[in-house]
């Protein structure tokens, strides 16, 4: 079979290259908006993908991690009787005002108490062992280290939190958070800084199971009772999802992502229609032409639309490559970027169905490929 | 083949029967075909001549099932072309006719080779028959050499020959012509004539060529003046058709 419509393309690049332009630009677009709103809208629930544990045990109703209540201590021996459990420990949520040693007006702080075990389960994929081992100090503090001149001081420096002092002892990476700034120290020092008298438990208590897929059931399991007061479970997994809607779908950026989609799309769409008609006027007469030696119009279409999905790819790879690139970089520069297999899916299908809009939209011209208009 | 076509040439393969065609356009009214008859047969070349505007077109149009008739019928090959829907004569066409354009119509981004062999991978031929065929058709218009060649890379004559192999290659029964030599000068137009005038001859095909060029009139086996939507005259040649090099063929 001769493969009209790939050596048509080949052999006429600079025709078809601003449709291959505005596909590649449009998947672009919508590949760095997600993974940009994925990124700094999963940094909600870096509490709980940058730590180990299995299941959670937090105040029923909560709705995000930085919203959680305190629960009963004595909850811990509760969650620890259930078979599946291995270990089970605390975690302190403080929110903090933050007083510098430069002057930076007021900051809000998110404060972490954590276990400072070597084995702790709280943000044990963040934070390394050495760091860890540092909050053990009284006092001490870890911070992101985008969040430096925010809060304006270095390691070894020291700043009030809630009016009591704190030293920071530690710099680390990918703790970064939205709305304000993480703060990490011991459960200890976290309780000092708590300047609400009413809270007298942890926010959470974080389990690690013996088997992990075991999540859910276990979740389910420790629901079940009520004997130590309101509380509820969650498999780390539901609790991740539950924080991110929360902010992405209560802040109005869902719906920003979906309508700046529906534009992106249209305007591809317009572009790279316009720019297959025109390939499709271009070589009318020879369609006509087939047409006329018996070449169905089915098989023309065939071609268009041939046309239109190699475009499509071509856009899609040359996106792809770019976007990769462009997310090095912003990782590079601490720029919150996250992209999983459902957002890259989402961009694929929304790049691939712009070029079919735009395939449909051409075919449409063959309807001048009349071979009796060859007749003149 | 010529065997057989001494005898099926004197059947006609393409009847026309008080066929009648109009167009209107706003609210002119042009009658182009008026009642007009006539049988065209295999083996032959048939030229019709006549001025621009005359119909000659509409005719070959009418004749070769691109367009339908207002009253009347056309014949070809046995069947009534009014009776198919569009893909009965997309699939007619496929099988039986060939055309070749005043403009040459080829792809510019594929080898003659290519052209040639695209309407083939149609017909449900082999890969390999389909190759056969285009190699062959290539051959006989003389282009064996310039087969690799683009559309850019050849001359008019060159890319008339090449559109000529692409109808030649499906081996069709009923070859069109639309003005084929009108495009090109007079050594290159003479070579095409040539070239119709053999397929006629050697394949049995029934060639229809539509032209105002009078050079083609000498190799005519048949001139159908036109004019005005009507036959005005019906002449054979007397003498046997000869070649541009004054050969009988």
């Amino acid at each position: 079979m001769v493969a009209l419509a790939r050596k048509t393309l080949v052999y006429e690049w600079r025709r078809f290259l601003p449709a291959i332009l505005a596909v590649g630009f449009a998947g672009l677009l919508q590949l760095l908006q997600i993974a940009l709103v994925l990124g700094i809208f999963g940094s909600t629930s870096l509490y709980i993908t940058g730590s180990s544990a299995d299941v959670w045990v937090g105040f029923p109703g909560t709705q995000s991690v930085s919203l959680g209540r305190t629960i009963n201590a004595d909850l811990q021996s509760r969650i620890l009787m259930d078979p599946a459990v291995e270990r089970v420990e605390p975690y302190l949520w403080v929110d903090g005002d933050w007083r510098g040693a430069h002057e930076t007006g007021g900051v809000s702080v998110f404060v972490s108490g954590i276990d400072t075990r070597a084995d702790g389960l709280m943000y044990s994929r963040v934070l390394s062992p050495a760091l860890r081992a540092r909050l053990a100090e009284p006092d001490a503090i870890v911070i992101d280290r985008s969040a430096m001149d925010q809060l304006g001081v270095d390691i070894g420096q020291t700043a009030t939190i809630n009016g009591r002092r704190v030293r920071v002892v530690g710099i680390s990476t990918g703790l970064r958070a939205l709305g304000g700034v993480n703060v990490l120290c011991s459960l200890d020092t976290a309780r000092q800084l708590d300047s609400d008298p009413s809270d007298d438990g942890p926010t959470y208590l974080v389990a690690k199971l013996r088997d992990p897929a075991q999540a859910e059931a276990v979740a389910a399991r420790l629901r079940g009772d009520t004997a130590f007061g309101p509380y509820t479970a969650w498999s780390a997994r539901d609790f991740a999802n539950i924080s991110v809607h929360y902010w992405l779908f209560d802040t109005g950026a869902g719906a920003g992502v979906l309508f700046l989609a529906g534009i992106v799309f249209l305007v591809g769409a317009a572009i790279t229609s316009q720019t297959l008609i025109a390939a499709v006027n271009g070589s009318v007469r020879e369609y006509a032409t087939l047409n006329a030696l018996g070449v169905g119009v089915g098989a023309l279409r065939k071609v268009v639309l041939e046309q239109a999905f190699w475009v499509g790819a071509l856009g899609l790879l040359g996106a792809s490559v770019l976007g990769i690139v462009l997310m090095l970089l912003a990782r590079s520069q601490d720029v919150p970027v996250v992209l999983n297999v459902t957002a890259a899916l989402a961009c694929i299908i929304l790049v691939m169905g712009l070029a079919a809009v735009s395939g449909l939209a051409a075919m449409r011209s063959l309807r001048r490929a009349d071979p009796a208009n060859l007749l003149r | 083949m010529p065997a057989t076509t001494a005898e099926a040439a004197r059947a006609p393969s393409l009847q026309a029967e008080n066929v009648s065609k109009a167009f209107v356009s706003g609210n002119q009214r042009t009658q182009v075909l008026d009642g007009l008859s006539l049988s065209i047969e295999a083996g032959e070349l048939t030229l019709i001549s006549g001025p621009s505007g005359c119909g000659k077109s509409t005719l070959l149009a009418v004749l070769s099932g691109l367009q339908k008739v207002d009253g009347g019928r056309v014949c070809a090959l046995g069947s009534e072309l009014g009776q198919l829907d569009l893909r009965a004569l997309e699939r007619f066409r496929l099988q039986h006719t060939g055309f070749v354009f005043q403009g040459f119509n080829l792809f510019p981004a594929l080898s003659a080779f290519e052209q040639v062999e695209l309407p083939l991978n149609h017909m449900g031929l082999s890969r390999d028959e389909a190759r056969y065929r285009a190699q062959q058709s290539l051959e006989e218009v003389g282009l064996a050499h310039r087969m690799r060649l683009r559309p850019s890379e050849l001359s008019g004559g060159e890319k008339q020959r090449v559109a000529i192999a692409r109808a030649l290659a499906k081996r069709p029964e009923l070859l069109f012509a639309d003005e084929p030599t009108s495009a090109l000068d007079a050594a290159n137009g003479q070579v095409i004539i040539d070239i119709l005038h053999r397929i006629a001859r050697t394949h049995g095909t029934t060639v229809l060529c539509v032209s105002h060029d009078p050079r083609l009139v000498v190799h005519a086996d048949r001139v159908l003046a036109m004019e005005d939507g009507r036959i005005l005259s019906d002449r054979r040649s007397e003498a046997p058709a000869t070649d541009s090099h004054g050969n009988p063929s």
